[in-house]
């Protein structure tokens, strides 16, 4: 029973930290490049949802799209501001560029909001249900119902629709992409709204349960990185199968011995697969033939 | 015929090099034309300066569209099609999404054009939801050309159609340039297998070096002009 309890904690985590994982890898592979500011973009969403609650005194599910929206139009910012302008410059300018937006992020917020810990309303709410001898909380459940929802929702988005195509064209070879007539730079930008909207998603849900502030983006980012490595670099099930081991991992291990000896150990895992499984353990199964 | 596409003093490298040095011709609606050169000549070079895909100076024109401030994918959708040397087909994608990915805004219209693209290649039906690294060479080959017709080209750039395919696959992928020639597209051929360009086009451009030293009727064109732009003077 206990063990069960432990998955469920660990499911509502993983599937935060999936969003996370996969707005990294959307603009990993759509650019190529690695925006090291996602942690504190998924911060700066926590933020936004506890600083907007106040305002809007509804449940977080009423706040989710308008934090969604507001993110989005932050990732546009983001593409032009510092991704759009160094893209034919080495990787390593956007690389630092993204670093600069995470210090920017982090320090803005601590103008702003201060450096206590916030939290964000809950989705539905606070209550905890009793299933089958299990204490599972509301926020749990929506956490997971929402995150399947909105990776679901993109997942139909990318397979089915022509703005799916394109943006996986873009993600696949930019100049072929151009040359099939796909407008190149506006799938960029798009691609960064969706990963920021993600990582806004992330914050709201992260925020009720495990508090924000400025700074709880770097821990982040360094799960987004180790889920995508684990998963398999570029790899978009496997970033969210990534996300929710390292969740299950944490919640497990954390639970059995303590919170530092679970990241110690996650780390050796990480090390331990990319010595034994380089490509991850969801590799991309892609090759080129002829 | 008036000029579909018409290109005056064009000039185009990479980095500095130069890669093609003033290069006129015009092409007619509907005509297909070889452009015969060895390797390093500017053939391909001059089909990615037509597409916007390397800087370049000087006049291009299709019909009274001037296309040098427009970005590539602008010029694809003003009506060229791009078949590019190796294929570059989506390798993630299935072989609907890679055609699909390349179609007109309207859904009608892009399964329509599956379509007529499948009639033109039935093997690319048969694996229409398979993953395009999944197919042979020759397959990707149809595939590659399949995507450029999705945007209903007026002028489509071939370079190299039968690089790496088996004589029997060249065959195949050449005629469907045929048909598609057939159909009114004009087409305008970089190939190093002069035989097999000079069997599907009328008329030839000899490039060297950056430079056409040679444009005519293939009729016209002597047997050692060709050798020349091959092999050097």
């Amino acid at each position: 029973m206990a063990a069960l309890q432990l998955l469920v904690n660990g499911v509502a985590l993983g599937a935060a930290y999936a969003l996370v994982a996969l707005g990294f890898v959307l603009v990993l592979n759509a650019t190529s490049a690695v925006n090291f500011a996602q942690g504190d973009l998924v911060m700066a969403g926590g933020l936004l949802a506890a600083a907007l609650a106040p305002l809007i005194p509804l449940p977080g599910i009423v706040l989710l799209p308008v934090v969604l929206v507001l993110m989005a139009a932050l990732g546009l910012l983001l593409a032009l501001a510092a991704y759009l302008p160094l893209r034919r410059r080495p990787p390593v300018s956007v690389f630092i560029s993204t670093i600069a937006v995470g210090i920017i992020l982090q320090n803005g917020a601590a103008i702003l909001f201060g450096p206590e810990p916030r939290a964000a309303p809950p989705l539905f709410g606070d209550d905890t249900l009793h299933i089958a001898g299990l204490a599972v909380p509301e926020q749990s459940l929506a956490i997971v119902a929402v995150a399947a929802l909105l990776i679901g929702a993109q997942q139909w988005v990318f397979a089915r629709t022509q703005l799916g195509r394109r943006l996986r064209a873009t993600a696949q070879d930019p100049e072929m992409a151009r040359a099939c007539g796909v407008p190149v730079t506006a799938m960029i930008l798009v691609t960064f709204a969706i990963g920021t909207a993600c990582a806004g998603a992330a914050g709201l849900l992260l925020a009720n349960r495990y508090f924000v502030t400025p700074t709880s983006g770097g821990d982040l980012i360094l799960k987004a990185y180790i889920a995508v490595t684990v998963g398999g670099w570029g790899s978009v099930p496997g970033a969210v199968a990534g996300a929710l081991l390292i969740a299950l991992f944490e919640v497990g291990v954390s639970s059995v011995l303590s919170y530092p000896m679970a990241l110690g150990a996650l780390y050796l895992t990480l090390l331990a697969v990319l010595v034994l499984r380089p490509q991850g353990l969801f590799g991309e199964a892609v090759r080129r033939r002829g | 015929m008036s000029a579909l596409l018409s290109i005056r003093g064009l000039s185009a490298g990479y980095g500095g090099a130069s890669a093609l040095d003033d290069v006129s011709l015009t092409l007619a609606a509907g005509e297909t034309v070889a452009l015969l050169g060895a390797n390093g000549a500017g053939k391909s070079t001059l089909l990615k300066a037509l597409l916007g895909l390397v800087p370049a100076r000087g006049e291009l024109r299709l019909d009274d569209v001037e296309l040098g401030p427009l970005p590539t994918e602008a010029r694809v959708r003003h009506g060229i099609g791009y078949v590019p040397e190796g294929r570059r087909v989506f390798p993630g994608m299935s072989v609907r999404d890679n055609l699909e990915v390349a179609g007109l805004p309207a859904a009608r219209d892009r399964l329509l054009d599956v379509e007529r693209v499948f009639a033109l290649f039935p093997d690319l039906a048969l694996k229409s939801a398979e993953h395009a690294w999944r197919l042979s060479g020759g397959q990707q080959q149809m595939l590659s050309l399949g995507r450029a017709l999705m945007g209903r080209p007026r002028l489509l750039l071939l370079d190299e159609p039968s690089l790496g395919l088996s004589p029997k696959l060249a065959d195949e992928v050449f005629a469907a340039v045929r048909h598609v020639a057939a159909a009114g597209t004009a087409v305008l051929l970089a190939e190093q297998s002069a035989a097999r360009a000079l069997a599907v086009a009328p008329r030839a451009i000899l490039l060297r070096l950056g430079r056409v030293v040679g444009d005519g009727p293939v009729a016209a064109l002597s047997e050692e002009a060709v050798r020349e732009a091959f092999f050097g003077g």
